[in-house]
Order: C-alpha cells, then structure tokens, then sequence
C-alpha cells in the first residue's frame, strides 16, 4: 500500500506525516449521517454521491441533518447537468431544451436518461435519477424553489453557452471570464448561500451582499483554471481569456513552449492577481456563516483554493504538469478550516505572505500581487485586530505619569516607606518596653561584647560565636 | 469632460478663490496642477520663493513671494488675495536632525501656521485645509497597524522626531481655530499624509534610486513581513481639494453637519489605500529604474544585526564628523510595521485615490531617472 517511494518521501518530510495522521486520528465530523434512518432512494444519492464527487463527498456528509440532503441533492442535481452539457456526442439540437427544461425532470417521477455516450464518466447517475427526483420531493419547500430556481438559471445559461457563437473561439475578454465562472460557480454559491439562510445557518445579510458569494465562487473556480491549464490544454480547452494571454503570446499553444517560459509564468502571475483580489471578500462571506459543519464546508475549499493558489504562483510546472498540493498539506489546511474564522484567517495571511515572498520584482505585476496580499492582511486586521487605540492611548499616558513621577514622586514614596517602618518599629519597641523589657540591660552589655549571647556573662565568648553561626 | 479618464466624479466643481500656501512646493504644485486640471478656480500661490514648479503665465495662476512667519505681511497679502479657501502645504522637509532644522521646524511649523490662522481669520476666509502628517501618531519605535484617526497623536518626550512634534502642535492649532467664537466662520481640516512620493519629491523615490544606481540592492533588513503605506502626491493633492469642497459646503448650509459625516475640525488619514511590503516598495522602484535582478542575488539581516551595524555606521560618521549614510532609525522604519485605514477619508470626503501604487511608482522613477539625467547634463 505504501510505496517505497512515498516511504522516502514522509521520512524527510514528517509534517506532512504527522497532519495527516492528526487529521485522520483527532477529527471528529460535527455531525454523522444516520444510515439506519434513511429510505433507500436516499442511500442510493448518497451512493451516486461518492461516485460522482471527489472532494465534496466527504464534507456534504458532515453537513447538519438538516442541510445534509438538501445540499447533496443540490449537488447531484448539477452534476446531473454537468453531464449533458459535458458529453459531445448529443448534438446541439437535443442538447438545447435537455438543459433549459432539465428543471422539469426534478418534478417528473421516476424520470431517467440514458442518452449519454458510453464514456461519459457519470452516466450511471442519469440513469438511476429517479431516486435523486423521489428525495427532492420530500424536500421542505424552500429549499425546493431554491435548488429549482438555481437549475433553471444554470440550464439556461449552459445551454446559451453551448450554443452562443460569440464564445466558438473561447473566452476573450475579463467581463467573459468572470461570466463563464458565474455560471459554473458564483451560482452554485448563490444557492448555496440561500440554502444557509433559509434555514437560518447564515446571517441574512449575506443576502444583501451578493457580491461576497459571488466571490466565493469566483476564487474557487479561477484557481482551479489556473492550476489545470494544461490538462485543459491537452482536452483542447482554454479559460485563460484571451484579453491576459494575448499580451504575453501571440498565439495560444506558445504559452507552453519551453522557451517562453519567462512570459508564461508572467502571465500567470496575472491571473493569479485576478484571482487573489477576491481573497477578502471570502473572509468576510465566512464571516456571515453561524453553524460549524456548513462552516467547515464553506472554509475547507477556500483554504484549499489559497493554498493552490499559492502552490501555483511562480510555478513553471503548471505549463506541462497536473500538479495538486499535497496530502499532508491538504490534512494540515483541512485541521485549520474545521475550526473558526481567526484560524482560518491566519491561514489566508500565512499564505498570502508566502505568496509575497514568491513575488519576483522583475514581473510586470509586482506591487500589484503585493498589494493584493497587503489587502488581505489589512482586512483580516479589521476583523481582528492586532491593535487597540484605547490600550496604545493608555500606554501613552502611562509613560507621561511615569515622566512626571520621575524624581520627586520616588523620593516621597522611598520616605513614605521609611516612615512608616520608623512608625512600626517604634511601635512595637514601644509596646515590649511597656511590657517590661529590659533594653538597658541589652544595650549595656552589647556595646561591650560582638554579638548577644543567651547569656553574656559567660566567659566562653568565642566558642559560642562559632556555634551560634552554624 | 473629455480630457483624462483619471478623473473624480467632482470634477470642475467651483471653489472660489483658492490660495496655496507653499504652492511651488512638492505637494503644493501639485495641488495647483489639480486644480488647473480637475476643479474651477482663481488661484493664487505665497511661497518663500517661487521660481521652481512654477506654471506658465497662460495658467493664470498669480504668485507671491512671502515669508508666512512674517505675520503682519501675511495679512496684507491674504486682505489682497481675498482667499475663500486657503491650503496650507508649507512645511520644511523632514528630515533634519540637527538643532538648526529643529529651530526652522519650530518657526515655519507652528509660527507659520499660527499667523496662517491669524491671517485666514483676518481675512474672512471660509475654509483652511491644512497639510499635517500621519508620521504624528507614530513613536518611531513601535507598530502601527491598521491605525485610524482614533490612534493618539504622540507628543512630547514619546515623539522622538521634532518634525512630527511640530507638525502635531500645528494641527491643533488649526483644528482649534474650527468654529471658534472669534474666528469669523472659519472652518479648518486637517489631511495627514502617510510615505508621500511622486513627480518633484527629491527625498524618497530619489534616494532609492540611488541606492540602485550605487549597486545596493542586495541587502535587506528584517523579513520584509512588514506592511508600510506609500502615498502618490496627487491622491494627496486631490484629498485636499475634496476636504476644500467640503468644507464650502458645509459653510453654505445652515446646519452643523451630524458627527459621523462633518468634515470641519476633523483630521483625515490619507494614502493610497494599498499597503504592501516594505521592501516590495523599493523592489518595485528598483525595477522601474531598470533593475534586471529579482531577490536571489538578496542577503538578509536580522533586525538585530541591522542595528549594530547601524549603530556602527553612526559612530564611524561621528568620528569623521558627517552625516551617517545609514543610521539606527533608517533600519528601525525598515523592520517597522506602518500602515493606516483610510475609511474616515472614503466615507466623509468620498476620497478613492486616483492613481494605483503601481502606477505612481512607474510615473515617478520615470521623472526621478529623467531630473537626475538633466543634472548630469547640466553639469556637463
């Protein structure tokens, strides 16, 4: 099971050992699906979710009992989708109206499909998509609508894509990027923040703010374009728009030429600083979120989006390679996500400095990439802040005192303290004379003798002195 | 409406007769290139002496030479000029350190700026936008991270740079002067700036640019972690005209504006808005001057270790009795973490800079390189 290879690699890296150990051994999920309870049609979603989902499976299935299976349906439902629109061997005619009326197939009992050609990866959950249509209907309605309402606008706008002419020569301009990520990501966030609010786990003025979703789903979605360019490439896509790549190459395929790799990795600089503008505005939507399991759910892909992000930047790798962060990393960022909004902001500032570091003067996008980290450090100060004027004001005036005590303030108080031990020693030398004691006896004989004895009449004067000092 | 696209929603607003103090100055040159540019006004200049940055006469910009120390002669120029606002950007530069400038920042600082007072309530000028600095809530030691205009200003024994002490007391003085009894419907603001930098500054971008053309780029001190704010002059310039405007208004209307949108007596934080690295910063104007290197060829020094060194520095210099190159406070700033938050400026002045720290950056090595050529070239 563990390869020679992997062996070496922990032995010299055993960080990445100890998270994925840590995370495997200490987490515990906020909350467990309750098998036993489920109808089968259930079981079989969240069957087909663990086929279709590689990275959400797991954190859908620590969701809430309550969002649990609204937001796995969700997800299949879109799947679902994905899979039309992804398969090239249905033709455009039939494509059309399978994608803008596939919202009316949530409402058709026992509704399949089995038009999807013989490679398409999901196939089998279109298929036995009766049992996603048999769980939506026990959906409370508002949750209902929100996932209809979502398909209908994700339907209508795959289905413009896929037929538009405007985009036959791939994304050209910013406003198309962000368009294209819209449509696979700002919406789903759009559902998903009114799934959270619905049931009261998000503050509702998220909704007010849907630029903050709207960013989520942006930086989720342009790093993954950044980090799979190649492998894009190679299934003969581009996201890159050409309004970025055309001022670095002339044509498309040179920016995986070898001998332009200075202009590549520039090029890429900038789409990471496109990326990294949105970074604040996902702490803040975090920020809005009031129950642990969704926001764990919402934390662990940002994280995960930072740390590619800054995996990627300044990596000449990502022009002939698939590359990922790695498995402890991703146990390690998966432990800070899981626990509340300043961990996860240390996270953001930890990488955002990180990616500072990598800067390199000679990019044209120098300063901006630094200020864009600077950004994030500064709002994550407005969240949390490092300083208080109330205490630094305090301090101030603590040192004026302190000037001002200086030196006459001491000299009182040193002569306060000696009075007041004149005071108590007189006292007390006072109340024994009272008493009976014999001081003039004592002082007599001391002004004769080097020290008090027991009994200083005794001839013997030296050797009691050595006894008395041990 | 058709000349730059830099330009802010408020454009060609009237502002009466506008008088800059120091207006041939860094700052003040810049604020009446704006004015000329973006706004509409008669404007005047008093400056100790004003041949440098000094407009064409098509401009229609009227100048006067005056010392505004010079109180009684103030008056008469400001009963002449007849001001409706005044911009008050003189200031010695700060850096000094000797008693001479300490005496020089005490007279034009503080005496300047109280018979400036004086001569705008004399006058019965309705606005006066003062030029402060941010450098007045920082002790010169410790952080300032993400401070606003809630932080204290530092004074006294804590404010070990005498610039910044002058420049505080200055700004009370005309905060003071906002609708005092006396005053005559004077209103005043303050701007405090934070890392100035731009066309005409022979202080910061030059002396980095220098340091690039010694070949000196290969040090750095501290881990660079630490956020700074750097300003281009003309967002500065531009704050001022939007608190001029302000204040107009808020003189026309009948009533005092509610706290959390008045302007008057108010002091205002004012940069770019894009804190980065303090390093990054000189990278940055390195590059734009024609660095070819990145950070490989960079040897870091702990903060610690760039003390020593400096302390060193400062008694070698001392024994030959000149000026350090290279001092304590210079390694301290570049170690300190010194960055503000703008909002107050945003929400009440509806400030947004008009030029990006990138862009201010290029234009300003740009001329530095091109000065520094025409120095030569006059040499030779």
């Amino acid at each position: 099971m563990v390869s020679a290879k992997s062996a070496i690699y922990y032995a010299f890296h055993p960080n990445q050992l100890r998270s994925m150990i840590q995370w495997k051994v200490w987490h515990e999920p906020v909350h467990t699906r309750d098998q036993s309870k489920e109808a089968p049609t259930l079981t079989s979603c969240f069957h087909f979710l663990n086929l279709t989902s590689r990275s959400f499976a797991a954190v859908i299935q620590e969701l809430n009992s309550d969002m649990l299976v609204p937001i796995a349906l969700f997800y299949l439902v879109l799947r679902g989708l994905d899979t039309i629109e992804d398969d090239m061997t249905i033709d455009a005619d039939t494509k059309e109206p399978l994608l803008r009326d596939f919202y009316k197939n949530m409402r058709t009992e026992g509704w399949t499909f089995n038009g999807n050609g013989p490679m398409e990866k999901d196939r089998e959950l279109l298929i036995h998509f009766d049992v996603v249509v048999a769980e939506l209907q026990k959906l409370k309605k508002g949750y209902y609508d929100i996932i209809e309402d979502i398909t209908i606008k994700m339907g209508n706008g795959m289905a413009d894509y896929a037929l538009g002419a405007e985009h036959k020569d791939g994304i050209e301009t910013i406003a198309q990027y962000e368009e294209y990520c819209h449509y696979v990501a700002g919406l789903v966030g759009e559902g998903l923040t009114r799934l959270f609010v619905e049931g009261n786990y998000a503050n509702p003025a998220l909704m007010d703010r849907m630029e903050l979703t709207e960013s989520m789903g942006q930086f989720l979605q342009k790093t993954n374009i950044v980090r799979d360019v190649h492998e894009d490439f190679l299934d003969k896509r581009r996201f890159w728009p050409k309004a970025i790549w055309s001022k670095y190459v002339d044509k498309w395929e040179d920016i995986f030429e070898p001998k332009n790799r200075t202009l590549a990795l520039q090029c890429s600089s900038e789409m990471v600083l496109n990326a990294l503008k949105h970074a604040d505005e996902c702490l803040f939507y975090m920020a809005g979120i009031r129950e642990q399991s969704v926001f764990n759910f919402v934390a662990i892909p940002q994280s995960m989006a930072i740390a590619t992000l800054e995996l990627v930047f300044q990596n000449p790798k990502i022009f002939d390679s698939h590359i990922k962060i790695t498995k402890g990393d991703a146990c390690q960022l998966m432990i800070e996500s899981t626990q509340n909004l300043r961990v996860v902001c240390d996270t953001f500032r930890r990488y955002a400095r990180r990616i500072a570091k990598k800067n390199d003067p000679r990019d044209p996008h120098y300063l901006e990439i630094s200020s864009a980290c600077g950004k994030i450090e500064q709002f994550i100060e407005t969240l949390f802040p490092s300083q208080d004027p109330k205490k630094v004001a305090l301090v101030q005036d603590a040192k004026k005192d302190e000037d001002k005590m200086d030196p006459w303030e001491g000299f009182i108080l040193i002569g306060a303290a000696i009075l007041v031990l004149l005071l108590v020693s007189g006292l007390m030398i006072g109340v024994a004379w009272a008493f009976g004691a014999r001081f003039d006896a004592m002082f007599d004989k001391t002004w004769t003798q080097p020290s008090v004895l027991p009994d200083p009449s005794t001839p013997t004067t030296m050797a009691s002195v050595t006894h008395g000092e041990l | 409406m058709a000349t730059t696209t830099t330009k802010p929603p408020s454009n060609h607003t009237a502002l009466g007769r506008v008088l800059i103090i120091g207006g041939c100055g860094f700052l003040g040159h810049h604020v009446v290139s704006l004015l000329l540019r973006d706004w509409q006004a008669q404007i005047s200049v008093i400056d100790l002496r004003c041949e440098r940055n000094r407009r064409p006469a098509s401009d229609g910009v009227s100048y006067h030479e005056a010392d505004i120390t010079d109180a009684d002669n103030l008056l008469k120029l400001f009963g002449k000029i007849q001001p409706d606002v005044v911009i008050h950007t003189a200031s010695p530069p700060a850096q000094g350190g000797s008693a001479v400038s300490d005496a020089l920042f005490q007279k034009v600082n503080v005496e300047g700026t109280r018979a400036v007072v004086a001569a705008c309530r004399g006058a019965g000028v309705k606005a006066l936008v003062f030029t402060s600095s941010a450098s007045i809530m920082s002790d010169n030691k410790n952080d300032l991270v993400n401070a606003n205009e809630t932080w204290p200003v530092i004074r006294g024994k804590e404010q070990t740079e005498y610039y910044s002490e002058t420049k505080a007391a200055a700004e009370e003085l005309v905060l003071a002067a906002n609708r005092a009894e006396d005053g005559a419907g004077l209103l005043t603001v303050s701007i405090r700036p934070a890392g100035i930098f731009g066309e005409g500054d022979v202080q910061n971008v030059y002396h980095l640019v220098n340091i690039y053309k010694q070949g000196r780029t290969n040090v750095q001190v501290g881990n660079n972690e630490n956020l700074f704010d750097f300003t281009y002059v003309e967002n500065i310039a531009h704050a001022h005209l939007l608190a001029a405007r302000a204040l107009l208004v808020t003189s026309q209307s009948q009533t005092t504006p509610l706290d959390y949108e008045r302007v008057d007596g108010e002091a205002f934080i004012v940069t770019n808005g894009e804190p980065v690295y303090f390093w990054d910063y000189a990278r940055a104007i390195w590059a734009a001057a024609g660095s070819d290197k990145g950070t490989a060829h960079v040897w870091t020094l702990g903060r610690e270790m760039g003390m020593v060194l400096g302390l060193m520095s400062e008694l070698v210099f001392a024994a030959l009795q000149k000026p350090p190159t290279f001092n304590r406070q210079r390694i301290a700033y570049s170690c300190m973490t010194r960055y503000y938050d703008i909002t107050k400026a945003r929400r009440r002045l509806g400030y947004k800079p008009l030029v990006s720290l990138s862009d201010g950056v290029r234009k300003t090595v740009k001329w530095t390189l091109e000065a520094q050529q025409e120095a030569v070239g006059g040499k030779l």
